[in-house]
């Protein structure tokens, strides 16, 4: 028997067609019905407007295509000989606001997406506080509009640095709405303290708590998705930051990758129409975001999670949940040593002067999202964006499936949905 | 409890080709809470709603106001439906119609992905065409890209205040758009003596003479309502792209067309003329405190 579903409160649309035998998901291709065309939009523009046209591919992650479009500028002017090399203030502050972008992203995801699915599946009444995950998103916003002037749709970096020139008082401020956050985030989503939640080292620790935190867990624990919404147990992540580590996974063995492996591949989705491609690594498919980028570092509550339950569902889920705390400390260390003494840009040559290739690698909330741009005399001659979306979800065949496809296998109709979300589907960005 | 829900005023939030930027950027909203529980949400792509995405495509419920995301494209579909059905027929029975962001107002960025076809509500750029003429006085274009959330807030406001939104020629209120992004920028007295930034990154010098920006012919209150209510592009030194205005996007955005040394655009209504006589007055003077740094730090900190 085949299905149709139309996925919505996700970052725009998708839909799953469902092949399903004996009550279970036999298999399930993925489309993304809404093309949007930037990348067209972008060729014979001046390389620069980039900056100000890509951070609209995507409303909830515009920032990481920022970084990603100056980061491959930057990378074209190294090529063409005239290498830029960003203070420590710049990078502090371009990674600071990336990381709060991510940040505003997770508790979004936990209080609108995750909360009200689970609700569903569970047919039994959660937390009802969506507008929760808006409140500390739009902190986080406040904090990234301190340096960047607003969000979304920033356009404060530039080759060469940040237009703005951020005094005490904005740093000061910015640790403010970072204390609010933190404090938020303990009393009302974790129901413990930042430093006592990271210093956790099992899972059997969540018990004690309760919080909208402690409530999920236990709910994903009753619905078994310890046990569900398995992929490769392989991780990908591409960009180079100061909170993650560039590497490829296959379990817990780690090794250095090199982003032009990267590849695209056709998606496989014979009865609807689709726009994404689907991405790989040296033709693999791999997980990426949160889940990946935790595994890549060293926490003994991940490695512990990882042990028991793999890259289940409930792995995926609590990673983010994780990946929001860590950032949160990440982010607070990163504003209290923020110096303002060195300068906020440094002159490059005149854009027109560059004819050069750039690549541009970030680690956006989802995942590695690459810009690769070729310019001649600074005109855009080509411009090409791989989203984290098309490495999770894509569409691919049974023979050889993406991790969101594998994932949905021999499942219920109602738990392949629910684990489809785990993945947080960014259908905007897909569809760039 | 029944009947206190109904009389809510019910809006319907309805996307065409967008990034989410305009729900993006009305979730930052800081009384979001408060304003929304003054109204049923009957669909929002995001947030709660009363009805699913496939329930409001069988058109068979009506909102009072119908709120518009991204740029109209006619050959879209949504759950199969011809967003045309769907967009006239929430048209036909709101009340009040708004046009969220650049995209739905004039057709912004994404009237590039298919310029032939794609447009907003009521006008391609500052043409009126579109679906929803027959409406179009019922339509309040919040240009913007995005949407500013305190904009939204102002007119759902007024809505429920029952009172009068007045608008410009292009459908944009004039109580949030007669201003100039220009009003209230921190660089504002470099403009008017005419001393540029020399540079990015940068609290001195005004960005209107060398890195393009536009906030002198853009209407727009972005100087005056602050950004997440805490700055704004020019404050923190990014030129002005002119994001409220029909012929957004433009070129060249981070450098300034100039023509005899002065911009080629110059201040809405005031003549090419009098701008030059004017600047070249202002040029004369040396003034030393606006040609140094604004703080000189002793030390390193
Ligand atoms: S930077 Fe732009 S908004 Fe600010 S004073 Fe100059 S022209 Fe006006």
């Amino acid at each position: 028997m085949i299905t149709k579903e139309i996925i919505e409160k996700i970052e725009g649309e998708a839909s799953v067609e469902f092949e399903i035998k004996d009550n279970l998901v036999e298999f399930a291709t993925i489309s993304f019905p809404h093309f949007r065309g930037i990348e067209m939009i972008l060729n014979g523009k001046n390389a620069l407007d980039a900056l100000v046209i890509t951070p609209r591919v995507c409303g909830i992650c515009g920032h990481a295509h920022l970084m990603a479009s100056v980061r491959a500028i930057e990378d074209a002017y190294k090529n063409a000989g005239y290498e830029i090399k960003n203070n420590q203030k710049i990078e502090k502050i371009r990674e600071f606001t990336l990381i709060m972008e991510i940040i505003q992203n997770h508790f979004k995801w936990f209080y609108m997406t995750l909360i009200p699915e689970l609700e569903k599946l569970h047919s039994t009444s959660l937390v009802q506080t969506p507008l929760k995950g808006a409140f500390a998103a739009s902190l986080a916003a406040k904090a990234i509009a301190t340096f960047a002037g607003q969000w979304p749709h920033s356009s404060y970096m530039i080759p060469g640095g940040i237009t703005s020139d951020p005094t005490n008082i904005d740093i000061l401020q910015v640790q403010t709405y970072l204390q609010e956050l933190s404090l938020f985030f303990e009393n009302e989503t974790l129901g413990t303290s930042l430093e006592d939640f990271l210093s956790f080292e099992s899972c059997k620790e969540f018990r004690g708590l309760n919080s909208d935190f402690s409530y999920i867990e236990e709910k994903l624990i009753s619905l078994e998705m310890h046990e569900k919404g398995f992929a490769y147990d392989k991780f990908l992540i591409l960009g180079k930051h100061s909170f993650t580590s560039v590497s490829k996974l296959n379990k817990t063995h780690a090794v250095g990758i090199d982003a032009k492996f990267v590849n695209t591949v056709e998606a496989y989705s014979p009865n609807q129409i689709t726009y994404a491609k689907n991405a790989q690594y040296k033709k693999e498919y791999y997980e990426t975001g949160p889940l990946s980028r935790m595994m890549a570092l060293n926490f003994p509550i991940i490695k512990n999670m990882h042990r028991r339950f793999k890259d289940s569902a409930y792995s995926r889920v609590m990673a983010r949940i994780f990946e929001l705390a860590y950032l949160l400390k990440k982010a607070s260390s990163l504003a209290t040593t923020l110096t303002i003494a060195e300068s906020s840009y440094n002159s490059v040559v005149d854009i027109s002067k560059i004819t050069a290739s750039g690549l541009g690698v970030v680690e956006a909330p989802r995942g590695p999202l690459l810009h690769k741009i070729e310019i001649e005399k600074g005109i855009i001659e080509s411009y090409k964006i791989i989203t984290p979306t098309q490495f999770n979800i894509g569409s691919s065949s049974l023979k050889n499936p993406t991790p969101a496809q594998k994932a949905m296998q021999k499942l219920s109709k109602e738990e392949a949905l629910f684990v489809f979300r785990t993945f947080d589907v960014c259908s905007v960005c897909t569809t760039h | 409890m029944h009947s206190k829900q109904d009389k809510k005023l019910k809006i319907l939030w309805f996307r065409g080709v967008t990034c989410n930027g305009n729900t993006h950027s009305f979730l930052n909203l800081p009384h979001l809470e408060q304003l929304l529980n003054r109204f049923e949400i009957l669909y929002h792509p995001i947030l709660e709603s009363t009805l699913s995405l496939v329930e409001i495509t069988k058109l068979k419920d009506k909102c009072d106001i119908f709120i518009f995301e991204g740029a109209y494209d006619p050959l879209m579909r949504r759950n199969e439906v011809l967003i045309g059905d769907i967009v006239t027929h929430y048209a036909k029975n709101a009340k009040h119609i708004i046009a969220a962001g650049s995209c739905a107002s004039f057709g912004g960025i994404f009237k590039a992905s298919a310029p032939q076809r794609n447009s907003g509500l009521i006008f391609n750029e500052d043409v009126e065409y579109g679906p929803l003429q027959s409406y179009k006085d019922r339509v309040i274009n919040l240009s913007g890209c995005p949407i500013h959330p305190e904009w939204l807030s102002y007119v759902l406001g007024m809505i429920l205040n029952k009172k009068e939104i007045e608008v410009d020629s292009l459908h944009r209120p004039i109580e949030l758009y007669s201003n100039l992004a220009h009003h209230g920028c921190t660089r504002n007295e470099y403009f008017e003596w005419k001393v540029d930034a020399d540079n990015f990154g940068e609290k001195e010098g005004c960005l209107f003479y060398k890195q393009g920006c536009r906030a002198p012919m853009t209407h727009s209150s972005c100087n005056k309502i602050l950004w997440n209510n805490v700055s704004s592009k020019t404050r923190v030194g990014t030129p002005c792209f002119g994001c409220t205005e029909p012929n957004f996007p433009l070129t060249n955005l981070f450098s300034t067309k100039t023509n005899m040394s002065i911009p080629k655009d110059v201040p809405v209504g005031i003549s090419k003329r009098s701008y030059l006589t004017l600047t070249g007055i202002a040029k004369t003077f040396y003034i030393k405190r606006l040609e140094g740094k604004l703080i000189d730090y002793k030390r390193d900190n």
